[in-house]
């Protein structure tokens, strides 16, 4: 598994990743902006920064409709294809006041305030064509709601509606790609050969930085758990 | 000087075109002229019919017949008018009633004249019958027509049905050939005769001894061509060989015809000699007679059925010679038969009036029966209550509905192709050749230079139909036929001298004017007039449809001929005429075109554009771009790309792409999946997609805006890397994004329709819709599980998800007669379960329940089930460049490829799909995807004109990216950069409605077939997988001789027959006396098991049905 040169015995592994496995380590931010980030990682080797630009697409969690509950829907799109709509809506996501329901402890198939949040979609057109904008559902927790209020999510011809119960959960991209916090993730040659580029770009859902960090945190986590499995065995 | 024009520009006129005309307008047309005219005619020619009752026979008379709107007659027999959508919905015919004025004429008097209502005529939709022709955009929306449906198809029973174009030969028209057989030369004039309904082929062979033999349908033996013409009434040899040609060299080839004429000297020796041989052994009177009607009703009777026509058949049988003896003497070349202006191509109008004809002999035959066996009780509606309209309708309805037109013709119609926008559009402009399939027929498979802009030369089906089915080009319009009388006035006005006064000299050395396979006259100079025939017809004096062909001969001494085409059904093509090297179409007037100040019906109008057929191609020099006239240019071509027909022209970049690639692409692009109709929330077709976000192609053609495909897309737009990926994507896979899946690329709904109708039998018993419950005996009960759905009324709910086997519409049915009586039945009547359950293979989700109510008064339920379709390993996907290949990896954005701007692909194939197949096209479609992206606005992909790989770099080099389309791409497993740079650009990808889904099958065990014990066959009926020779062979060659006994025996149909030692023959178990028997021997038999395949017991027992004994003679295995 791992296909570092340099000796790093695994069973001396111990705190941070960022701290003491690269003696040379050097982060130097290029740029840092709202929506991305650009990080010029030197010493480090190419498995592991690549395993944090892997991790910013696929093991950072982030909140993205899960469930959704269809009381009404006379529009034109099927449910499945509303519930997918909605599913692609970003989500601002909280990392430190929600779970992944995985881990959560309360064993209701909908969740509970730790691992779920509701958001609520009424909306109907009278007298004229009506587009619904992802500003149109009402959240229960102020702070996880669209990015923006302005994605379209479907048109309703006058006397339709659309009511639905909308569950949005953290959730991993690797599962499904509405969980990926980041849009653009990607690892380019710097200018030697222990030299990387990473870039970052977020959806709006996370803050690019703490995508990053996220991912570096969670790679720690895995080598952790790795290292404890490995010397148990060992042992 | 004038400006000039601009090849590109020229398009605007060709795009006002099929928007005026509309694809289907070769459909619409000859439908219009058939009921406007037609039906009349074949009226006419029956005229009326002779009731011969004893007392007072009488004659009714037929007058006026027109056709009424169409409309539904319901059950309770109220009359409502109906729209198409009706129709589909509830499987009723869209017709319209046919009425027809009577007279009766009883001894010289007229009276009671009355309109009968004769039978129903179909109703092409968009016809000037049909409703739907004349509303607006908004009236066809709300009316829950899709505006952009082109028509041309008929509605039978709820399904849409096309009259495919059927190729013809060109009647009426001699053609000389040149035949080779068995080393011999024999020289052959051919004339397919044809009025409408009827064809007699008139053949005239050249001897090896130089006779001439005529041979004709209607008469067992072939006629020397001499006794014909006397028998025609041409009295003397010298007019009989002037009639041929006056020129010595062709009159000498004649001689030895007249000696072979020696034995009838005379007209009625003739008629005798022909009458001896139609009429054999009858009266001298009567064979006379029949040699008459020979020649008046069976040969060449498109010049006529009456005795006066005999001079003008003579003169035609007369230049048939001629052109035979001009082909003997080289002066004139064999005629091409593939070449298209001996081609017409017949279409809805003709293919119905042959069937009216027999449906309307059919229906007067009836009538007088009937009118005859009444007798003497008139008064009332006699004539009304004699009129069966079914013979009509039922007539008519059939055909439509099987394509069986009679007389072996079958497949005449087919099940219009809705699968896309783009499939339907095409499937209207499909012609079918009436060539056999089984026989090879190369060169009327081959592209001819004559179907340059009339025929595609792309679009046609791979292997047996391949050549023989043919797709219209864009700018391919089909000729109506015009009026013959005033064109001629014309050619006389002209100078032209009738056949049957013509001056000597002008006989010998003028040039021959036919007009529609008639031989009218002569001409001094017949460049001259076909010159003045074209400058008349660019003044509109004369009808555009009409064309004019000079054909001078090989050789001086031949004749010059002129041909007038006035017939229905040439494909013509529109080119702008060109004058003193200059084009008559202007800058000014394509501007004007383009903002619809000016119609092409105008230009056309103006003699700046011009119909032209291909005859009359060989007339003129057309020049591809406006740069390369010359003075001797008589047309400009109108605009290249509508050489293409429907599926070809959106082919971008085509002319960069291997040809047959082309073709595969025009086959493929009709099975991709899309928005076929905005109808489509009501739309009952059994089978049906629906591509959920489709995307209009960045990069585009001219005739996405001509077609409006832009409106009714079918593909979607694909970043698309040419990559090798962990040879997941050998053999023609791609690697799909799974990301790009989940975030909905090519997602599509599949839809499946079920009907159940209520029917009602004999005695009063119906159907009735209902949850079947267990305890009321029914057969066929499945378990209340599967009825679960069901809502009160027997109907599934809305939205519910339905599995296979799932029942939707529950129903029961009264018993079959058959099983009425059963021995042992004691728990009385009971009905049977008749419900409409979900495939066995299939699920998903109640999309639309219809109810409504059938022609015979039953109610129906339609319910369609939506299934939605997520791309998965295995679905098939297709670039438009015949590039096909199914998914063989779904792989995670992280493990994908990246560019340094983070784009990740959605799609990667394989770069071995090129070098062999060389299909340029796709490299620089994907250049121009990627420039128009960045760009912003879709590129003009156009065959021929469309932007160049060099402008599209520009646009790339200034936006930062590389003219070639590569590009650094770093692998995502490893984060390594790869050694090569990568090409990666923007691809419109199709999905091609093969998925997986439908064809994922495996069985361990389950159904077999009835009669044989053995697996059935087939996916939908759970079948076995087929361990067939090979494989067999295989574990042979092994020597797995228990596998295969497995196989073949114990798993497949195994079975224990009892056999009689003695006799051989099969012996049972007799149950009541509990031992076995034999039928032969009785006590003495000695009777085996022996395990037996049960396919072999059948084939002893249908042995022995047919009398043969198949003994088996036992031995012990060891």
């Amino acid at each position: 598994m791992f296909l570092n040169p340099r000796p790093t015995s695994i069973s001396n592994f111990s705190g941070s990743l960022t701290g003491e496995l690269f003696d040379m380590l050097k982060v130097k931010v290029l740029e840092d902006a709202e929506d991305r980030v650009s990080l010029q990682l030197d010493g480090v080797d190419r498995s592991y920064a690549n395993a944090v630009r892997r991790f910013c697409l696929s093991e950072v969690p982030s909140m993205a409709i899960d469930d959704v509950v269809i009381l009404e829907n006379s529009s034109v799109l099927y449910d499945e294809i509303l519930a997918h709509r909605l599913g692609m809506l970003p989500l601002k996501t909280d990392l430190e006041r929600y779970i992944l329901p995985e881990k959560c402890d309360c064993g209701t198939p909908l969740g509970c305030q730790k691992c779920r949040v509701l958001l609520v979609l009424d909306a109907s057109a009278h007298e004229k064509t009506r587009t619904v904008y992802s500003g149109d559902l009402v959240s229960e927790d102020r702070e996880i709601s669209p990015i923006s209020a302005s994605i379209p999510v479907v048109k309703l011809a006058p006397g339709q509606t659309v009511k639905l119960e909308a569950y949005a959960r953290l959730g991993r991209g690797k599962e499904h790609a509405k969980w990926q916090p980041a849009t653009v993730s990607v690892l380019l040659d710097g200018k030697s050969e222990d030299s990387f580029v990473l870039k970052v770009e977020s959806s709006g859902v996370l803050r690019p930085k703490e995508i990053v960090t996220k991912a570096v945190e969670i790679l720690e986590e895995k080598l952790k758990e790795m290292q404890k499995e490995v010397s148990a065995k060992v042992e | 000087m004038s400006k000039q024009i601009r090849q590109l520009d020229s398009w605007v006129v060709l795009q006002d075109l099929l928007e005026k005309e509309g694809v289907a307008r070769q459909h619409l047309n000859s439908y219009n002229e058939f009921y406007s005219r037609g039906l009349q005619s074949i009226v006419d020619e029956m005229g009326e019919v002779e009731v011969e009752t004893v007392s007072t026979p009488y004659k009714v008379k037929f007058g006026k017949i027109e056709v009424g709107r169409p409309r539904v007659i319901e059950i309770d027999g109220s009359v409502s008018n109906v729209f198409p959508v009706e129709t589909r919905l509830r499987n009723l015919s869209y017709a319209a009633p046919i009425y027809l004025d009577m007279t009766i004429e009883e001894e010289g008097l007229q009276r009671e004249a009355t309109r009968q209502h004769v039978g129903d005529l179909p109703v092409m939709v968009k016809s000037e019958l049909c409703q739907l022709s004349k509303l607006a955009k908004e009236q066809l929306i709300s009316a829950g027509e899709d505006p952009n449906d082109p028509g041309g198809y008929f509605i039978i029973n709820g399904s849409e049905r096309v009259i495919v174009g059927l190729e013809d030969l060109s009647p009426n028209k001699i053609l000389v050939d040149l035949e080779k057989t068995g080393g011999v030369f024999s020289y052959k004039a051919r004339v397919y005769s044809s009025v409408v309904g009827y064809r007699s082929k008139l053949e005239a062979t050249l001897k090896q001894d130089g006779g001439i033999n005529i041979k004709v349908p209607s008469c067992p033996i072939d006629l020397p061509f001499v006794i014909v013409m006397r028998a025609l009434g041409i009295k003397s040899d010298k007019e009989i060989a002037n009639s041929v040609s006056p020129k010595p060299e062709i009159q000498d080839l004649l001689e030895v015809s007249f000696d072979k004429a020696s034995e009838a000297p005379t007209e009625k020796d003739a008629l005798v000699y022909i009458g001896n041989r139609v009429a054999h052994g009858m009266l001298e009177e009567f064979r006379i007679k029949r040699a008459q009607s020979m020649l008046d009703w069976g040969f060449l009777p498109h010049l006529g059925k009456t005795d006066e026509k005999r001079y003008d058949k003579a003169m035609f049988l007369g230049e048939a010679i001629a052109k035979l003896m001009e082909l003997r003497l080289g002066w004139i070349q064999p005629d091409d038969k593939d070449h298209y202006g001996n081609k017409v191509i017949k279409f809805a109008g003709q293919m119905l009036a042959d069937l009216f004809r027999t449906a309307f002999r059919n229906l007067v035959r009836d009538m007088k029966y009937q009118l005859e066996r009444t007798g003497q009780k008139r008064g009332g509606n006699v004539v009304g209550a004699a009129i069966r309209t079914g013979i009509i309708t039922d007539k008519l309805n059939n055909a439509i509905a099987t394509g069986n037109w009679g007389r072996g013709k079958v497949g005449v119609t087919q099940l219009l192709d809705r699968t896309n926008y783009l499939s339907t559009l095409s499937h209207l402009r499909r012609v079918q050749s009436p060539l056999s399939r089984s026989q090879p027929n190369f060169e009327a498979r081959d592209l001819h230079a004559t179907h340059f802009g009339r025929i595609c030369p792309c679009e046609t089906p791979e292997g047996v139909n391949c050549g023989l089915v043919k797709n219209l080009a864009l700018s391919a319009i089909i000729s109506v036929s015009v009026p013959a009388a005033e064109v001629e006035e014309r050619l006389w006005e002209l100078g032209a001298k009738s056949i049957r006064d013509v001056p000597d000299k002008l006989a010998l050395d003028g040039t021959r004017i036919f007009m529609d396979g008639r031989f009218i006259g002569f001409v001094d100079d017949g460049e001259r007039l076909a010159k003045a025939f074209r400058k008349l017809r660019r003044e509109g004096q004369i009808n555009p449809s009409a064309s004019v062909m000079h054909y001078p001969p090989l050789n001086k001494r031949g004749y010059s001929r002129l041909y007038v085409s006035l017939s229905a059904g040439r494909v013509m093509r529109p080119l702008i005429v060109v004058e003193g090297g200059k084009p008559l179409l202007t800058q000014e007037m394509i501007t004007k075109v383009a903002s619809a100040e000016l119609s092409w019906r105008d230009l056309v109008e103006r003699g700046v554009v011009e119909l032209i057929d291909a005859n009359e191609e060989e007339n003129s020099l057309v020049s591809m771009s406006a740069e390369e006239i010359t003075s001797r240019h008589t047309h400009l071509e109108l605009y290249p790309g509508a050489m293409f027909g429907i599926s070809a022209s959106v082919i971008p970049y085509p002319e960069h792409n291997q040809s047959p690639r082309n073709t595969y692409e025009s086959a493929m692009a009709k099975q991709s999946l899309g928005f076929s109709s905005p109808t489509f929330p009501l739309s009952t077709f059994v089978r049906q997609h629906l591509l959920v976000t489709p995307q209009s192609a960045l990069v585009r053609t001219k005739s996405t805006d001509l077609l409006k495909i832009a409106e009714r897309p079918l593909g979607t737009n694909a970043v698309v890397a040419v990559l090798s990926f962990e040879g997941y994507n050998i053999e023609d896979a791609i690697i799909m994004n799974k990301s790009s899946v989940d975030r909905g690329f090519a997602r599509s709904f599949f839809y499946r329709l079920y009907e159940a109708e209520a029917k009602q039998y004999l005695g009063g018993m119906r159907d009735t819709f209902e949850v079947p419950s267990p305890d009321s005996n029914i057969r066929g009960y499945r378990g209340e599980k599967f009825y679960r759905l069901l809502e009160a009324d027997g109907v599934v709910m809305h939205e519910a998800q339905v599995q296979g086997g799932d029942v939707m519409v529950g129903r029961t049915s009264p018993p079959r007669f058959m099983e009425e009586y059963k021995e042992f039945e004691i728990k009385g009547p009971y009905r049977r379960d008749t419900s409409v359950a979900v495939r066995p293979t299939e699920s998903g989700v109640v999309d639309a329940v219809f109810m409504t109510e059938s022609v015979e008064g039953g109610k129906m339920f339609k319910v369609r089930v939506r299934d939605m379709r997520i791309p998965e390993i295995g679905d098939k996907f297709a670039s438009r460049h015949g590039q096909k290949g199914v998914i063989g990896l779904v792989v995670p954005q992280e493990d994908m490829p990246y560019t340094e701007d983070g784009v990740v692909p959605d799609v990667i194939i394989n770069p071995h799909a090129f070098p062999s197949r060389m299909t340029v096209g796709q490299f620089i479609e994907s250049i121009a995807g990627k420039a128009a992206s960045l760009r912003g606005t879709p590129a003009d992909g156009t065959g021929f004109v469309g932007e160049t790989v060099e402008d599209l770099g520009k646009i790339m080099k200034e936006r930062g990216f590389e003219p070639t389309g590569r590009e650094i791409m770093y692998d995502g497993k490893t984060g390594k950069k790869f050694a090569v740079d990568i090409f990666i650009g923007v691809v419109y990808y199709q999905k091609l409605h093969h998925m997986v889904v439908d064809k994922i099958h495996a069985r361990a065990r389950g159904q077999v077939q009835m009669l044989t014990k053995q697996p059935t066959e087939g996916r939908a009926r759970g079948g076995g997988l087929r361990f067939g020779e090979m494989e067999r062979d295989c574990l042979i060659a092994y020597g797995a001789s228990m596998v295969l006994k497995d196989r073949l025996l114990d798993e497949a149909d195994k079975a224990e027959v009892y056999v009689c030692e003695k006799c051989g023959l099969i012996a049972y178990y007799d149950a009541k006396q509990r031992r076995y028997a034999c039928k032969v021997d009785g006590d003495s038999a000695k009777i085996s098991t022996v395990v037996v395949a049960y396919a072999f017991k059948l084939l002893l027992q249908e042995m022995m049905s047919l009398n043969i004994a198949p003994r088996l003679r036992l031995r012990d295995k060891v």
